[in-house]
C-alpha cells in the first residue's frame, strides 16, 4: 500500500522502531533521541523532521483504513479498531483514577463460554463492566473481548447507542445472553439492574435481588460456568443521595441522581469520584452438574442464582475490607 | 422437487416475481407456470402464462383453479410503492390482496405448497431488541409502523390457513432488505445519494441480502417441503456507517425526526424518492436475524454475507457514478500520496 521510501541514513545508524503512536510526539522523541545521541538541537530537529513523514505515514493510514471502512464488525456489532481506540481512557481511569486492584483473573476460562456476573453500581454509566473488561485485557494471560448487558434505555439513545454497540455491549435479555454464549463467547452482566445502580449511597455494597434469575436459567441452558465477581469502588464514584423522579419521568431515564456535584457543579458534576477499586473474579461455578431438567425447574434456578449471589456478597464483604479507606 | 409441478406466481411484474419465473423456468421439473399481476412483466419470460388480474379482486378465486396449480408462491407483497401502486394503495393489496389469494387457494383443489414473500420487518426496529431475531420472536415487539401492522397482519392470515389445510405445506420467508446494482428499491436509491443523510447520534446494525440470494432463496424454498416462517437473511451484519464508508460517500447527519422529510425533500430531485416509516426505522435502529433455520432446513447457502452483498453493489454501481468523489478518504488518500 505505501511506496517504500529510502530513509535518509543517519550519522549514528538506524533510529530505534518507533512505537505505534502519534506522529507529534514520534517527532518530539526523535528530536530527543538526536540530542542525547550527541547533535545539536538544530540538527536533531532536522533529523527528526526528515522522519516526520512516515510516522504522519502511519498514523494517516490508520485513519485511512477507518474512512475507508476496512476494518471488521462482527455480527453482534462489536468493532474491535474502535473498542481499541478508546481504549486508552479506559485503561487512565483504571491505572490513575482508581487504580484498580484485579484479582483472580485467571478464574476467567480463557476460552469456550462462559458468564461473568457482577454487583452493579455507578449510576447509569456502565463503568464497572468496562473497568472489568480493563482488568481482563491488562492482566488475563489470554485476554479476549467480552461483551456486556447494557440496560435497554442506552440503546434507544443518540450517540450512546452506539458508542455501546461498538465497544461489545449489547442490550440486556435473555435471547441476546443466550445467543452470545451459543457462540462462545464472554459474557458479563449484572443481575441486580437499574435497581443496583439506582440505590442510595447508605444502602452501598448491599446487593438488590437478582431479578428473576434470567441469569442462571441461562447458564443451565447452555451449560456456561459463572464466574461471581465482585466491583468494589463503584458505588462511591456517583454518590447517590436523593432522585428528581420528575426528570426522569420527562427523559424517559431510569432514574436521575442527585450527587454531592451534581447537579451543583453541571456538566463537571458527571466527572466521577476518585475512589480506590479492588475487583475480585471468583471461581467459577460450574452449572453442568445439575440435571438437564434445571433450566425449567425453578427452585434449581433461584438456588444457583442464590448460590451466585451469597458468593458475590460475600466476596463484597472480603474486598471492603482489605480495601480499607474509600478514596485512598 | 417432484416433476410436473405446475406453479402460480402473483405479483409477476415485480423483480422478485419475475426474477422467480425465469429461475423456475430453466427447471425442467416445472411444467407450467402462470404469472398474476396488474401489469405485464418487464422482463422477457419464455413459457410464463401471463394472467391479468388483479389480486384485490375476487375474480382470483374464478381464476387460480383453472391453473391447476399445485404451487402458488405469493411475491405481490408490496414494501414500497412501485409505478401504478401508489403508497396509499399498498395497505388494500398486501392485507385485502392476501385475503382474496387465501380465497382463491381454498377453491384450488390442487393446492399442495403455499409459500409466500413476506418481511421481517415483522419484528421491528427496536434500540433495544434482541441483536438476532429468530422465528419464534415475531410480534414481541410493538408494532409501529403501518408495514409492520400489514406484515404481522397477513402473515396471520398464512397461519390460519395453514391450520385449516395441513395437507398444504406452507412456508414464509421472512426476507431482509435487498440490494443490488440493478434493484430499483427505496434503499438502494438512498444509498447511491452522492451525499447521503443519516440519523444524528444513530449507526444502525443492518444486513442486506443480496437480490441474487433472495431470488434463490424463494426458488428453494419452492422446491422443499419446509413449513412455517423462515428467515431470509445472510450471514454477519454490517454497519450504516461502515457501508457509507465502503462506499465512499460523505454523509450529513440530521436529527432523525428530521431524516424522514429530509431525504423526501432533498433526495426526491436526485432520485432517492421517498423512504417509508419502516425503512426509516431500519435506518435509525437497524435489525437483524438469525438465519440458522434457512441454511438448516431449508438447505439454502447464500453466496454474498452482508459485507459482500454490500461491496458488490459498491463495484457495480461505481462505474455508473456521477460528479466527483467527495469523500475525506478519497482526496486525504491522495494528498497523502497513499493508497487509490
Amino acid at each position: 500500500m505505501t511506496a517504500e521510501r529510502s530513509r535518509p541514513a543517519g550519522r549514528f545508524g538506524p533510529p530505534p522502531p518507533a512505537p505505534q503512536g502519534d506522529a507529534l510526539t514520534d517527532l518530539l522523541r526523535q528530536v530527543r533521541l538526536g540530542i542525547e545521541g550527541g547533535l545539536d538541537p538544530m540538527a536533531a530537529a532536522q533529523r527528526a523532521a526528515g522522519d516526520f513523514p512516515h510516522a504522519v505515514t502511519g498514523t494517516m493510514e490508520r485513519l485511512l483504513r477507518r474512512l475507508r471502512g476496512d476494518y471488521r464488525e462482527d455480527r453482534w456489532g462489536f468493532d474491535e479498531d474502535f473498542a481499541e481506540a478508546v481504549f486508552p481512557l479506559f485503561e487512565f481511569l483504571y491505572e490513575v483514577w482508581w487504580r484498580v486492584d484485579a484479582e483472580g483473573v485467571r478464574n476467567v476460562p480463557a476460552d469456550g463460554r462462559a458468564l461473568l456476573v457482577a454487583n452493579h453500581a455507578g449510576s447509569v454509566f456502565p463503568f464497572d463492566a468496562s473497568m472489568m473488561t480493563v482488568a481482563l485485557m491488562k492482566q488475563h494471560p489470554l485476554p479476549r473481548w467480552p461483551r456486556f448487558m447494557v440496560l435497554d434505555w442506552a440503546f434507544t439513545l443518540p450517540f450512546v447507542s452506539a458508542f455501546m454497540r461498538r465497544v461489545g455491549g449489547v442490550p440486556a435479555n435473555p435471547h441476546n445472553a443466550r445467543a452470545l454464549l451459543e457462540a462462545d463467547e464472554l459474557v458479563t452482566l449484572f443481575p441486580e439492574g437499574v435497581k443496583g445502580t439506582g440505590k442510595p449511597f447508605s444502602e452501598r455494597y448491599r446487593l438488590r435481588r437478582f431479578g428473576r434469575g434470567g441469569f442462571a436459567e441461562v447458564a443451565l441452558r447452555t451449560g456456561a460456568p459463572i464466574v461471581p465477581v465482585a466491583v468494589v469502588g463503584s458505588e462511591e464514584i456517583y454518590p447517590k443521595l436523593a432522585e428528581a423522579p420528575g426528570i426522569a419521568r420527562a427523559i424517559g431515564a431510569p432514574f436521575v441522581p442527585i450527587t454531592p456535584t451534581f447537579p451543583l457543579l453541571g456538566p463537571l458534576g458527571l466527572v466521577p469520584l476518585p475512589s480506590k477499586w479492588r475487583i475480585e473474579f471468583g471461581e467459577p461455578i460450574d452449572p453442568s452438574g445439575l440435571p438437564p431438567g434445571a433450566a425449567d425447574d425453578r427452585s434449581a434456578v433461584f438456588d444457583l442464582s442464590e448460590r451466585v449471589r451469597e458468593t458475590i456478597q460475600a466476596s463484597l464483604y472480603r474486598n471492603l475490607v482489605k480495601r480499607g479507606s474509600a478514596f485512598l | 422437487m417432484a416433476p410436473g409441478r405446475r406453479i402460480a406466481i402473483t405479483g409477476i411484474s415485480t423483480h422478485w416475481g419475475a426474477e422467480l419465473a425465469r429461475a423456475l423456468e430453466r427447471d425442467p421439473r416445472v411444467d407450467y407456470i402462470a404469472g398474476i399481476d396488474t401489469e405485464p412483466p418487464d422482463a422477457d419470460l419464455e413459457r410464463t402464462d401471463f394472467i391479468e388480474a388483479d389480486i384485490r379482486s375476487p375474480r382470483l378465486a374464478r381464476l387460480l383453479p383453472v391453473t391447476e396449480a399445485d404451487t402458488v408462491v405469493h411475491c405481490g407483497i408490496l414494501w414500497y410503492p412501485q409505478p401504478g401502486k401508489p403508497v396509499r394503495a399498498l395497505h388494500d393489496i398486501n392485507v385485502i390482496g392476501t385475503l382474496q389469494l387465501l380465497a382463491a387457494c381454498e377453491r384450488t383443489p390442487t393446492l399442495e405448497r403455499v409459500v409466500v414473500r413476506s418481511s421481517a420487518a415483522i419484528y421491528g426496529c427496536e434500540g433495544a431488541s434482541p441483536l438476532l431475531f429468530t422465528e419464534d420472536l415475531a410480534r414481541r415487539l410493538p408494532l409501529r409502523t403501518r408495514f409492520q401492522r400489514d406484515v404481522s397482519e397477513l402473515e396471520g392470515y398464512f397461519d390460519n390457513f395453514a391450520r385449516r389445510h395441513p395437507d398444504v405445506s406452507c412456508c414464509t420467508l421472512r426476507h431482509q432488505p435487498e440490494i443490488a446494482a440493478g434493484l430499483d428499491a427505496p434503499i438502494v436509491r438512498y444509498l447511491g445519494l452522492p451525499v447521503v443523510p443519516t440519523q444524528l447520534g444513530y449507526d444502525p446494525r443492518l444486513q442486506f441480502m443480496h437480490a441474487d440470494d433472495a431470488t434463490a432463496a424463494l426458488a428453494a424454498a419452492v422446491g422443499s417441503e419446509v413449513r412455517g416462517p423462515v428467515n431470509v437473511a445472510p450471514d454477519g451484519a454490517i454497519s450504516l456507517s461502515r457501508i457509507l464508508r465502503l462506499a465512499r460517500r460523505p454523509t450529513i447527519p440530521v436529527p432523525h425526526s428530521l431524516f424522514g422529510p429530509a431525504v423526501e425533500r432533498f433526495g426526491g430531485p436526485l432520485g432517492a424518492g421517498p423512504l417509508l416509516a419502516a425503512a426509516v426505522r431500519l435506518l435509525r435502529f437497524g435489525r437483524g436475524v438469525d438465519n440458522t433455520r434457512m441454511r438448516r432446513e431449508l438447505g439454502f447457502e447464500p453466496r454474498y454475507d452482508a459485507v459482500a452483498a454490500v461491496r458488490d453493489l459498491i463495484a457495480k454501481a461505481d462505474s455508473r457514478r456521477l460528479g466527483p468523489r467527495l469523500h475525506p478518504a478519497s482526496w486525504l488518500g491522495r494528498a497523502a500520496g497513499i493508497g487509490a
